[in-house]
């Protein structure tokens, strides 16, 4: 299977994970550790699902790109499950890290800060042969021109 | 739960009638109107007034999006969340750690190239051409021009609120001069005036920002600020703050996913003068919009940390957190610079609406009946006004009914376009018909649900929202409708359009 084709797999999965959490609201008691482990890996994927479609061309795989991919699924449900998980004990004696409480850093060095290590990063080594080459530049260039030849641009004056 | 309008500034601030906090801002309006009078004489064509003739480059374009991502809410409405909230405000800007180079994979360089194949100037453009769909076009900018109302109009309403506490106007006043303002530089320079006011505003919100941070450290006592916290409010540092788990993960999903679907964010990579620049874009906004949030989380955290230590009363209410720690514990020329960076935020955002709604009234919503305006960069500009006269008017009314257009927006944006311009973009299995149904789903969803609920009449369980739902349930409909639909008429795709989708 490709790449692309897991990514729409994984995209109508996320969708449906994260349209159940929200459902499982509506159950008497309200939602659950369940409701919102469904909606990490909902996100989780979604994220993941959007960035491959976005990425990755037909016919392509991932490369180094499924170490980024991987990378941020991993952080995104490896993060909120512990944080899910964790027993709730904080206190003022509480060892701290970086100045905040485990759970709360993990939520914000982890999730909110470690994948902007890695995900631009990959981003850019990653550009010039995967994103956007000079072959892509030429080809676009010449579909502008043919454009513009046979319907003329949509001047906007 | 929190509701969203919560994230919406409706309340008036503190007076901030000072010498000092008069004159930066009225430094700063000095230079917006002198960039917006430098960027009339570069305005000459429709193209220059909607994209900024496709000549920005890397910083500009750095520098614009991130203002324009940034309302005033991430300076007042923000560290009183967080204030109130704790660590579960937080979810609504940790996504930023992904959301900027998931849009530069997904949406920056389509757009970018795509806008060069067809000379396309809006985000309905690009969503006609896609699907060749004139009303998947008309549909997207109905949606984008209801929603831009409502937003437009809380964003006036906050900067009424600012230019009243800083200058004592009256709040109505401060709405009409703060409109007044923008639509000076903006019906004169469009988006190019904008853009450039936003490279002076985005810095000084970020230079701004750092120095809060520090003096925010200062005055809470570093660690010993996390300390006294824990021992009076541990739920404070919990890893959902006073949220439950799943509130906080909800606003993580609109607010994360949601970004792809901000049209006055996405629109900017039409601008960019050479794709290749994008590059370094997601680590360049990345690190500027994450500098840029510091004072949400410093300003926060150390007002709580204050409060608990004795050396602040409790707030009466949480947005007096932003200006209660500047006068309290920073020099007043930087509490100035902090209150004109609010202004400058509100004002960023608002010139970036005023020109998607101009350019959906006067050529997405034309083209899509097959009609095409003859001066569009006259109409433009004449539409700018009337949209921002209505959108004054509406900042006018009730704050209850300007939260609920603001949230009523802030949905349609993410319901409506994520599927069919984020996936749609991406996925050559979506067809027409996904799309218009997933807009027009969006568009009753969201209309009939945040009407039903801000009559009361029922209320959504704990950590559901009309928006969450909404983006939800309108990917299953573009996905379904799709996925039924495929091999017909309306998955065919242009060739020069399809290339732009291998690329």
């Amino acid at each position: 299977m490709t790449p692309r084709r897991l990514a729409v797999i994984g995209l109508v999965g996320a969708t449906i994970s994260i349209v159940a959490a929200y459902g499982t609201a509506f159950l008497p008691g309200g939602a659950t550790d369940f409701g919102a482990l469904l909606m990490v890996f909902g996100i989780a994927t979604m994220a993941v699902s959007l960035m491959t479609l976005g990425a990755v061309r037909d016919g392509e795989k991932l490369g180094i790109l499924g170490f980024a991919f991987a990378f941020v699924f991993i952080v995104l449900m490896g993060g909120f499950a512990l944080a899910v998980m964790l027993p709730d004990s904080d206190s003022a004696t509480t060892e701290l890290f970086l100045g905040l409480p485990p759970r709360a850093a993990i939520v914000i060095y982890g999730i909110g800060f470690l994948p902007v290590l890695v995900l631009p990063i990959i981003y850019a080594m990653t550009f010039k042969d995967r994103t956007l080459t000079e072959e892509d530049i030429a080809r676009v260039k010449a579909a502008a021109a043919a454009h513009a030849a046979l319907q003329g641009p949509e001047d906007h004056k | 739960m929190i509701p969203l309008n919560a994230l919406l500034q409706t309340a008036a601030l503190p007076p901030l009638t000072q010498p000092v906090i008069v004159g930066v801002a009225v430094a700063y309006f000095v230079v917006v109107a002198l960039i917006g009078a430098w960027a009339t004489r570069s305005t000459r064509t429709a193209r220059d007034f909607f994209v900024a003739g496709e000549g920005i480059g890397l910083i500009p374009l750095t520098l614009a999006t991130m203002s324009a991502t940034l309302s005033g809410f991430a300076f007042i409405g923000g560290p009183g969340l967080m204030y109130s909230l704790g660590l579960g405000a937080m979810f609504i800007i940790l996504p930023a750690a992904i959301t900027n180079t998931m849009s530069a994979w997904v949406l920056a360089k389509r757009m970018r190239l795509l806008g060069e194949v067809r000379g396309l100037i809006t985000i309905p453009d690009a969503l006609r051409v896609r699907f060749r769909s004139p009303a998947a076009q008309g549909l997207s900018a109905l949606a984008i021009l209801i929603a831009v109302i409502g937003y437009m109009a809380t964003n006036l309403l906050a900067l009424g609120l600012v230019i009243d506490a800083i200058f004592g106007t009256g709040l109505g006043w401060g709405i009409w001069i703060g409109m007044a303002i923008i639509l000076g530089y903006s019906v004169a320079g469009g988006i190019m005036a904008g853009v450039y006011t936003d490279v002076f505003q985005g810095s000084l919100m970020a230079i701004a920002s750092v120095l809060v941070f520090y003096y925010a450290l200062q005055a809470g006592g570093g660690v010993e600020m996390t300390r006294s916290i824990l021992a009076s409010d541990p739920a404070f540092f919990g890893p959902w703050g006073k949220l439950s788990p799943l509130a906080a993960l909800s606003f993580f999903f609109v607010f994360g996913i949601g970004s792809l679907a901000q049209p006055h964010v996405v629109h900017k990579f039409y601008m960019l003068k050479d794709p290749r620049r994008l590059k370094w874009y997601p680590l360049l906004t990345s690190v500027a919009l994450m500098v840029t949030l510091l004072l949400f989380f410093g300003v926060g955290t150390a007002t709580k940390a204050l409060v608990v230590q004795g050396e602040l009363a409790p707030l009466m209410r949480a947005d007096d957190a932003t200006p209660t720690f500047l006068l309290r514990f920073t020099p007043v020329l930087l509490s100035a610079l902090v209150f004109s960076g609010v202004a400058a935020a509100i004002m960023s955002t608002v010139n970036s609406f005023m020109s998607i709604a101009a350019a959906a009234l006067t050529h997405d919503l034309p083209m899509s009946v097959g009609k095409r305006v003859k001066n569009e960069l006259r109409w433009g500009r004449m539409s700018t006004i009337a949209i921002s006269i209505l959108a004054a008017v509406v900042a006018q009314a009730s704050g209850t009914l300007v939260a609920f257009l603001g949230i009523f927006g802030w949905g349609l944006f993410a319901s409506t376009l994520v599927p069919a311009l984020a996936v749609g973009l991406n996925w050559k299995g979506a067809t027409r018909e996904g799309a218009i149904a997933s807009i027009v789903f969006s568009i009753v969803a969201t209309l009939l649900l945040e009407t039903l609920g801000y009559l009361k009449v029922f209320a959504l369980p704990t950590g559901v929202t009309v928006s969450g739902i909404s983006l939800a349930v309108s990917l299953l409909v573009f996905l379904g409708v799709s996925r039924a639909t495929r091999g017909g008429a309306g998955s065919e795709i242009d060739a020069d359009v399809r290339m732009v989708m291998d690329t």
